[in-house]
């Protein structure tokens, strides 16, 4: 019978785990910290087709969240090796559930009860949708036995890479291009809170997929099963960007955002980039950007705060300093 | 809906090529943002008669015939359009047209430019002096002083808010003084105010009411309410209301009071979108400094005892007695841990303010009318206030001073150019005291109160690091302490003239002037012995042109004051002005930058905002805030503060890998050196990309 370990901080396990749960709990937030109720105006002065679009994009958006919670995380945790690794999955997992709680926060805000059923009915019965949660959940029941060989569970571990670095930017797109026109701001705090999650969480699985990577016998089968999958999630991610975006007129610039993220998810993969791409759409890119920006407190909650982690207390010669009047 | 141009060019600043922004294409985004939109949005005019008379008949305008004639007003029309203004920068623009000019009722056409705007404040505030309209129009348009958002934006309209926006009050502690209070929250911010309160005299959680024990709920709920009656009452659904609590550190509320920013508290003792501030008098900081044990006071039973307020007790004389008395009741505390507690909501909220009372009170002009208590939702207005008694229906209320400031900047860089900080002050000035005049805030009486009997105004400034890095000076050097020890020195000095002379030309000065330390001269005492001066070659260079007041200068005006009064009893106070420096293509207040270019999120907008004169040459001089030793901002506003009446707003930059312990050096750095108050505190994030290039 094989003993039972406690997960031991503080002997470091690799280089990066530490270093990602704290960040991780830096970037802790609720949903409901957030006041989305703000863009009740500016939901109502949208055309219907941008309504429409929005609700698509983030219903999308959620299905994707819950498949992470629910199976991607929790089968990742159960066959990566190292314990402080599998606390950083498991709060990442549980990051993942506010995610797809948060856009129900949204929806509740601006839309009625039956549109929300609608929508939710909508996610269920999309071809494109399923077709993505589906290819993506394959690589996570494959992890369903007790032992798993490297090569699946590398797979595992790109195929949860794709979906937070890559999948999730089609429907990402639509917030950012409207926060950046000055359109749904409040709720764009909440969805570059995601983004900002997200990103960490592509980072790091693309590191532990990394990891894995190098200690397989047969690396270029793996590589080029990964690509295989990457072109056929591809191709429907063209179609799921015509559908959802035709009738506002973005698809073009969608279908060059879908392309500049496949080539991040291959870079957190360790690898080169796939797609040749000319110019991403400023704003998006723009909104992107996690770093601090500059707000007016008054009229908008910041995304800028985090948990304060570290506590330390003042000391007498802190009393002590030089405080002579200059002139 | 499509892209439009004029973002998506301005958002392309931000593409680098052979590492330099693209800020070539701001200019290009203001020329499609004119073309593109405002041209083909604004209503057209043959001629200026045909404007005039629309915008009156169709009642967008005041009736302007009642003080000028059409010749009259084409003089001044004249004199502002010759001056060919030009935008110079996106954001500039954008946030004229976005947030200012007048456009139709439907909302969707522009009827004003920049120019018109400009004619219509000068000849609203003139009332009909030509001459007087004219130096408001140049004064304006030379972009040398902005007044502040209502007063630019409603004067002159016939439907329009109140040019007032700043009020403050006391929350008296009984139902009719909390009613009281909401009351005014509602009717202040439905006008367009920033309301402030201070709530210290309102009993804390588990104090007696009608002397049986554990029936108070404290501080916290009522500023629930307030949170709730600020978004309720917005400014007809264009601007959320906005308001700010400050409490008194030994208040025993003011740990519950602290824990209501953070990030994960329950929804029942969650404030949202209310600003909170903390009025920390010497003692506490005191106390801190000795790591004594440090009590917080049930304000309750200190009014029982003593018939007076906690909040008004002079906490150096009465803290021990306090302590030794049984029947007050206390909690015991560590001072540090306090200190600390408020760091830590800093890093998580930006809030709460800081109020440092004793710092605030000592130099104060008007300390033998009252003290200063507590400021407002900016932290730069700092004035006597005491809490009103309101009765119930049928018995006579007895009003107090609440506060109300109208606030506007000089442009430190085109006033410091055009060489005409004298004129600009004075004008400035006189601007001001037309909008505390005309404001009458009748459903508010002792708002009204205050505004009748003392006039105070708040003239600030802008464009400080602009000025600095347009003459190579680095805002950090002595050279940046020495212009701002002569700039203010000037400033307050013409402030001081120009409110006499309107005393002496009214033949009224504010109420209580005699009692003051102008009328005593104690106020002058410390420009009477040394002549201020530049002290480098290079900041004298940049006066050249302009007669520095010296001792003999200060003691004339010293004498005139004694003879003449002044008009009014609060001149200076600086701003955080952000909108407005917007405009002025300036940068904000007298705080450093934070970035080469800003990204600035606004409720309605995200903008790239390279900042003013920015180019190959003098990027280095616009070194960021947050790279900044937060000393060397704070001894620059020490500096500033000498000769600032009321206050600064000051903002605290930070990084993510500052401690609690870094954070709250500052503010005892900040209390020694005299600061009054301090306003946000931003913190920096540290991005994942970084974290991983340097550990892994």
């Amino acid at each position: 019978m094989s003993s039972y370990k406690a997960v031991n901080w503080n002997t470091p396990e690799n280089d990066y785990a530490g270093m990602f749960w704290e960040q991780n709990l830096r970037q802790f937030w609720v949903d409901t910290e957030y006041i989305p109720s703000k863009d009740i105006d500016s939901w109502k002065s949208l055309s219907p087709e941008i309504q429409e679009a929005y609700k698509k994009a983030l219903g999308g958006l959620t299905l994707l969240d819950t498949l992470q919670s629910h199976t991607g995380m929790p089968k990742l945790l159960d066959h990566i090796d190292g314990l402080q690794n599998k606390a950083v999955l498991s709060f990442m997992c549980m990051m993942e559930a506010i995610h797809a709680k948060s856009y129900s926060t949204i929806f509740t805000t601006v839309n009625s009860t039956a549109e929300i059923n609608e929508l939710f009915e909508w996610v269920e019965n999309n071809k494109l949708l399923q077709f993505k949660a589906s290819t993506i959940d394959k690589y996570y029941r494959n992890l369903d036995a007790n032992k798993v060989s490297d090569e699946t569970l590398f797979m595992g571990l790109a195929a949860s890479v794709l979906l937070e670095s890559f999948l999730f930017y089609s429907g990402f797109f639509m917030p950012l291009w409207l926060a950046g026109q000055g359109q749904m701001v409040a709720s764009a705090d909440i969805i570059k809170k995601i983004v900002a999650d997200e990103s960490i969480h592509g980072v790091f699985v693309g590191l532990l997929a990394q990891d894995l990577y190098k200690k397989l016998p047969n690396p270029e089968k793996s590589k080029k099963e990964l690509i295989d999958l990457l072109m056929e999630l591809y191709e429907n991610e063209l179609k799921y960007t015509d559908e959802l975006y035709t009738e506002v007129g973005l698809t073009a610039d969608v279908k060059e955002y879908v392309r500049y993220n496949a080539n991040k998810a291959m870079m957190n993969l360790g690898f080169e980039e796939l797609f040749e791409v000319k110019a991403v759409n400023s704003i998006v890119l723009n909104g992107l950007n996690g770093e601090t920006t500059q707000h007016d407190f008054f009229s908008k909650k910041s995304t800028n705060y985090e948990k304060s982690m570290e506590v330390v207390h003042l000391r007498d010669e802190d009393f002590h300093v030089e405080a002579e009047p200059v002139f | 809906m499509v892209t439009k141009k004029w973002i998506l060019l301005n958002n392309e600043i931000m593409v680098k090529k052979d590492d330099e922004f693209s800020l070539s294409k701001d200019k290009e985004a203001v020329r499609s943002y004119f073309l593109d939109y405002v041209n083909k949005n604004t209503v057209f005019f043959y001629t200026l008669k045909e404007k005039i008379d629309y915008l009156i008949e169709q009642e967008y305008y005041i009736d302007f015939y009642q003080w000028y004639t059409f010749e009259q007003m084409e003089e001044v029309y004249d004199l502002v359009f010759a001056k060919k203004f030009r935008f110079q920068s996106f954001m500039s623009a954008f946030k004229f047209f976005q947030s200012y000019a007048l456009r139709d009722d439907s909302g969707e056409k522009f009827l004003e430019r920049y120019e018109d705007r400009v004619v219509a404040v000068a000849l609203f505030l003139a009332r009909g002096d030509v001459p007087q309209a004219k130096q408001y129009a140049e004064l304006l348009i030379n972009q040398e002083y902005q007044p502040a958002t209502p007063t630019f934006l409603n004067s002159g309209k016939k439907r329009s808010g109140e040019l007032v926006s700043c009020f403050l009050d006391e929350i008296g502690d009984n139902l009719n003084g909390i009613g009281y209070a909401i009351d005014s929250a509602m009717k202040l911010s439905s006008i367009g105010g920033g309301v402030s309160f201070n709530i210290s005299k309102v009993r804390a959680r588990g104090e007696s009411i009608k002397d049986v024990e554990g029936r108070a709920g404290g501080v916290l709920p009522i500023m629930k309410i307030l949170e709730d009656t600020f978004s309720y009452a917005n400014q007809l659904g264009q601007r959320p209301g906005a308001g700010a609590v400050y409490l008194n550190i030994f208040h025993t509320d003011i740990e519950e009071f602290l824990d209501c920013k953070k990030i994960n508290v329950d929804e029942k003792v969650r404030i949202k979108s209310l600003s909170i501030g903390v009025i920390v008098p010497d003692k506490f900081m005191e106390l801190a400094e000795n790591d004594e044990a440090c009590y917080l006071f049930y304000p309750h039973t200190v009014y029982k005892q003593y018939g007076k307020y906690l909040d008004e007790l002079d906490m150096n004389e009465m803290y021990e007695e306090l302590v030794t008395n049984p029947l007050v009741k206390k909690k015991k505390i560590n001072a540090r841990h306090l200190m600390v507690k408020i760091a830590q909501t800093q890093k998580e909220s930006g809030y709460p303010y800081l109020f440092f009372k004793g710092n605030a009170n000592r130099g104060h002009a008007l300390k033998e009318l009252g003290n200063v208590k507590f400021s407002n939702l900016c932290t730069e207005i700092m004035q006597i206030s005491e809490v009103s008694d309101i009765e119930i229906y049928g018995k006579e209320d007895t009003i107090r001073y609440g506060i109300s400031c109208n606030l506007g900047s000089l442009n430190i860089a085109t006033v410091m150019e055009n060489k005409r900080i004298k004129e600009a002050v004075a004008t400035a000035m006189r601007s001001l005291t037309v909008v505390s005049d005309l404001t009458n805030i009748a459903m508010v009486p002792s708002v009204q109160k205050a505004n009748k009997e003392l006039h105070s105004v708040g003239l600030g400034a802008m464009n400080l690091h602009g000025f600095l890095t347009k003459n190579f000076i680095m805002y950090e050097s002595a050279a940046a302490l020495d212009f701002c020890n002569v700039f203010f020195m000037m400033v307050n000095f013409y402030s001081i003239q120009s409110s006499m002379e309107i005393a002496k030309e009214k033949n009224e000065t504010f109420v209580g002037f005699e009692q003051s330390e102008y009328a005593n001269g104690n106020y002058f005492q410390p420009y009477l012995t040394k002549d201020i001066a530049p002290v480098s070659d290079k900041i004298a260079g940049l006066f050249e042109g302009m007669a520095i007041p010296t001792v003999a200068d200060w003691t004339e005006l010293m004498n005139q004051v004694k003879t003449h009064g002044l008009y009014h009893a609060y001149r200076l106070a600086i701003a955080p002005n952000q909108s407005t420096s917007y405009i002025m293509n300036a940068t904000a207040s007298v705080m450093p930058v934070v970035d080469v270019i800003e990204v600035r999120e606004y409720g309605d907008s995200t903008t790239y905002y390279p900042m003013p004169y920015l180019d190959n040459d003098n990027y280095f001089f616009y070194k960021s805030a947050y790279d900044m030793d937060q000393k060397n901002v704070l001894r620059l506003i020490s500096v500033i503060q000498k000769h600032v009446d009321q206050g600064i707003s000051t903002i605290l930059h930070t990084n993510t890998k500052d401690s609690t312990r870094d954070i709250a050096k500052y503010y005892i750095y900040a209390h020694k050196m005299g600061l009054k108050s301090l306003y946000y505190t931003r913190t920096r994030k540290a991005s994942i990309d970084e974290c991983v290039s340097c550990s892994v």
